[in-house]
Order: C-alpha cells, then structure tokens, then sequence
C-alpha cells in the first residue's frame, strides 16, 4: 500500500506493569525503568509469592460506570481500558465510531473467567454454572464488550495464535481496511495473568528471585509474567486525523535460512522476553543490525508484540531511540543504541520469534510529513 | 448471621455489585428495577445462587416471582423451604 492507501497509527492506548496510558508507557521507555510487583499463587506447598508485571484497570471508571462493569472479567476490563485510551488518545469522535472493525489479539484469552466458570461447574454441578461466567468465557467476548460499549457496528474478531497473535490479528487488520470492510480497525492484544496463567508460568518458568529480566541470555530462564492491554487506532491515511506512524506491514512465515526477512539500516525491535530457548534464535536474529528490547519493562506475556509496536511508534513519531533496559543485552555483542539517538531510519519491524522457527515480523514507517500536515489541519478544524 | 445477611453479602460477591456493601442493602426494596436495579439475567443469576448457597431448586415462577420480591421475601421464601414449607 502506498500513498492514501497506507495504513497510519492514529491511536494507541496502553495499560500494564507499567502502569496506565501512552504517556505513563513513553516515560516508562525514555527512563527505562519499570518494577514489577508481586503476585501470590495458591499451590499445593502452600502461598507462593512470585514477582509479576501487574495491570491496574481502575481508570477504567473514567470511561465507563461501575454499575456497568459488573458483569465483565478482568480480561474484558483490561480490553476496555486499552481501547478507550487509543480511542482518547486519538482523539475520536463518537460519531466517527460506527464503522469501527474491532480485532482482538490474545494468547492465552479469558482464562480467568473460563476457568472459574469450569471449576463452578465441576464443584457446584450444571445446574449451578453461572450465565455470566459463561458468557465471558465465549473466546469473542471481549470483542463484543467493546463493540456495545463504544456503539461500533463493524465486524469483530478475536485472533489466537500464542506468539503470533499480535502480527496474525494485524494482517487482518490490514486485510479489512484495504478492502475498504471498515474505515477504521481498533486493534487491541489482551493478556491476563489469572491464577491458572500464574500457576503454570510458576510451574514451567520460574525465574530465580530479583533476576531482571535478560531476553538474550540463553543459560537461565529469567521471563517474569505480566499482563496487560495495548490497543491501536488503525485507519487510511485518506481517513486518517493524525498519527503516530505509519503499519507497512505485518507478515508472519517460517524464518529463511537468510535470516530475517527485513530491510537493512532500519531498527529490529526484539521481542525476545527472557525465555532462553527463543534467547539464542533471538540473538541469532539480532546478528548484524540495529537492535532494541523493551520487553523488560513490560514483562513476559503472548501479547508482548503490541507492546513492541507501541513502542516503535512513540520512536518514529518522537525521532529519538529510547534506551534498551539494563539487562537487555548483558553479554550479548549487539549494535544497540543509546537512548536519545536520533532514531536514524525511516523503518522499524518489530520481531517476534515462536515454536517451530515461525516468526512474525511487523513493520512500521515513519508518517509521511504531507500525512502529518494534513493531520494536524484536520485536527485543528475539527 | 441471620438469613437476611448471608443473602445480602451473597448477593454483593455473586453479582458483584462492587460499589456496594452488604450494609447498604435495604432487604424491604425492590430486587428489581427501582431499588437495588437487578435486571432480568440477575433474576437468573439468583436462581443460580439460591441453589448453590442454600441447595434450594426454584423451578416454580410464580413463586420466585414472589420471592424476588425483596431481600426479606427472598429470605423468607429461603427459611420457609428450608423448614420444609
């Protein structure tokens, strides 16, 4: 796509261990710095205490009333914060809502609820289910949520691929704005750490206590767990009020022999989260090119990728590279700039690597100045 | 805990009505529309509840219809059955 046809970033709404909003997500980049918190986890031995990027949705009741939040899951509570706050962000009007596609892209999905709602049934019996545990439990409810509560009537759907959730849902992001299905896609990757999710990270996963997380380094598991939502206002750049930058694409395949299939002199976003099976394939990747990883302030979780995004975007709309935490690349050779480097490139593609060398590679281009001009009239006049 | 409180903290946690407490439960106001603003899949969740809680089955509307009256009826309707009325 080119021209009027590109697809621009109007919007993006983040919440996670980082706390709430583009804002709060740009400073948490620019000072490279992020703490997680600590999540208990019923167990067998007892109470564990494990540490964990935690989502706080509470801004959630600046948007909608508590009364109406009731009957939603966290999952759908953390999908609504995130979409509200791109939708904010963008500045978009309600009138402008009604050919609103919403996609949702999720690892793990709505495991909380789907879980209570099962462990109800087997404790309690049929008769005892709740209709609400079930109706959160549906894998598009999410989805659905959002689309009644901002009015949209476009199409919804909710994407699963674990790691490749984030670069699959954006395809069909992509796909239904060139088709001209929807003028606008509301793209938004959900993950929640429920007590199952923290009970088999604990189980398959556990980090060593106070280890900072350290993506490339493939002799010790040093993931921490997370959650959290990160939403983006996609549209054409004909339709389009402003922006970040533009999504050239977003492919996903089985890595070539070549390595990874991007455009040289730009920058490789790493999605690489301290898993160290995929840390090597990871470094592997990174050999030869620019390279960042912010996965340390945001923590472990399939839905990382939009993080990745988000992030990408904030650097080619500000011009300047936000550092690569501390720990990103201990040990490891890497061409990493320094924050506040002029991000030097028109071009950043965010990699995520998965099981089977499948990879997903998303790339972002800088919003040409004509697009940023009009924005900034249309916004002005509106 | 009397019958009445157990019900009003039952119905704070399983309906999560999270800007409530137990104690700001009027067990004479209406379940439903003015009052505590139940709807028609609350009336459904109660059924849920009542059997879960207090192992009662409400397979008759017109008596849940009387019984989810109020806090007090449903408490009520709850003590009768289980005195075997």
């Amino acid at each position: 796509m080119s021209g009027p046809d590109r697809i621009v970033i109007e919007g993006i709404g983040a919440v996670g261990g980082f706390g709430c909003g583009i804002s709060v997500l740009s400073r948490a980049l620019t000072e490279a710095s992020s703490s997680p918190g600590t999540f208990d986890l019923s167990t067998g031995s007892g109470t564990v205490r494990i540490p964990a990027f935690l989502a706080d949705v509470s801004r959630l009741g600046e948007f909608i009333p508590v009364r109406t939040l009731r009957r939603i899951d966290r999952f759908s509570r953390l999908a609504l914060l995130g979409s509200h706050l791109a939708l904010a962000d963008a500045e978009l009007p309600e009138a402008e809502r009604s050919r609103l596609g919403i996609i949702i892209a999720s690892g793990y999905g709505a495991t909380g609820i789907t879980y209570a709602f099962l462990k109800s049934f087997i404790s309690d019996g049929d008769i005892c289910a709740s209709p609400t545990y079930f109706a959160n439990s549906v894998h598009n409810s999410a989805a659905a949520h959002i689309s009644i509560q901002l009015g949209a009537t476009g199409p919804s759907l909710t994407v699963t691929h674990f790691h490749l959730s984030v670069p699959s849902a954006l395809a069909t992001a992509r796909l239904w704005l060139a088709e001209g299905r929807v003028q606008r896609v509301l793209f938004g990757a959900v993950d929640e750490l429920s007590e199952l999710i923290g009970y088999v990270r604990f189980r398959m996963r556990h980090a060593p206590p106070d280890t900072p997380m350290t993506p490339l380094w493939t002799e010790m598991e040093t993931s921490i767990p997370a959650e959290g939502a990160a939403f983006l206002l996609l549209a054409r750049e004909s339709a389009a009020r402003g922006g970040y930058c533009t999504l050239e694409a977003s492919t996903t395949g089985s890595m070539p022999n070549s390595g990874v299939p991007f455009p040289e002199a730009g920058l490789l976003v790493l999605g690489a989260d301290g898993c160290p099976e995929s840390g090597g394939r990871y470094a592997a990747a990174a050999q030869n090119v620019r390279v960042a990883c912010y996965t340390p302030l945001y923590g472990s979780m399939p839905s990382g990728p939009a993080f990745d995004v988000a992030a990408g975007a904030l650097i080619l709309k500000g011009g300047r590279l936000f550092p690569s935490p501390g720990a990103a690349f201990r040990d490891f050779p890497a061409t990493v700039p320094a924050g506040g480097d002029p991000v030097g490139t028109d071009r950043i593609a965010c990699l995520t690597l998965a099981e089977d060398n499948a990879y997903g590679l998303t790339t972002l281009g800088k919003l040409p100045d004509t697009a940023c001009v009009r924005a900034r009239e249309g916004r002005t006049s509106s | 805990m009397t019958t009445v409180e157990k019900l009003k903290a039952i119905l704070v946690k399983d309906l999560n009505l999270e800007e409530l407490t137990p104690g700001d439960i009027d067990e004479n106001a209406p379940l439903f529309g003015e009052g505590l603003g139940l709807d028609s899949l609350d009336a459904v969740e109660l059924v849920v509840v009542v059997q879960k809680h207090f192992g009662i089955d409400i397979q008759n509307m017109d008596e849940a219809k009387a019984a989810f009256q109020s806090v007090r009826s449903l408490a009520s309707y709850i003590e009768g059955r289980l005195s075997g009325g």
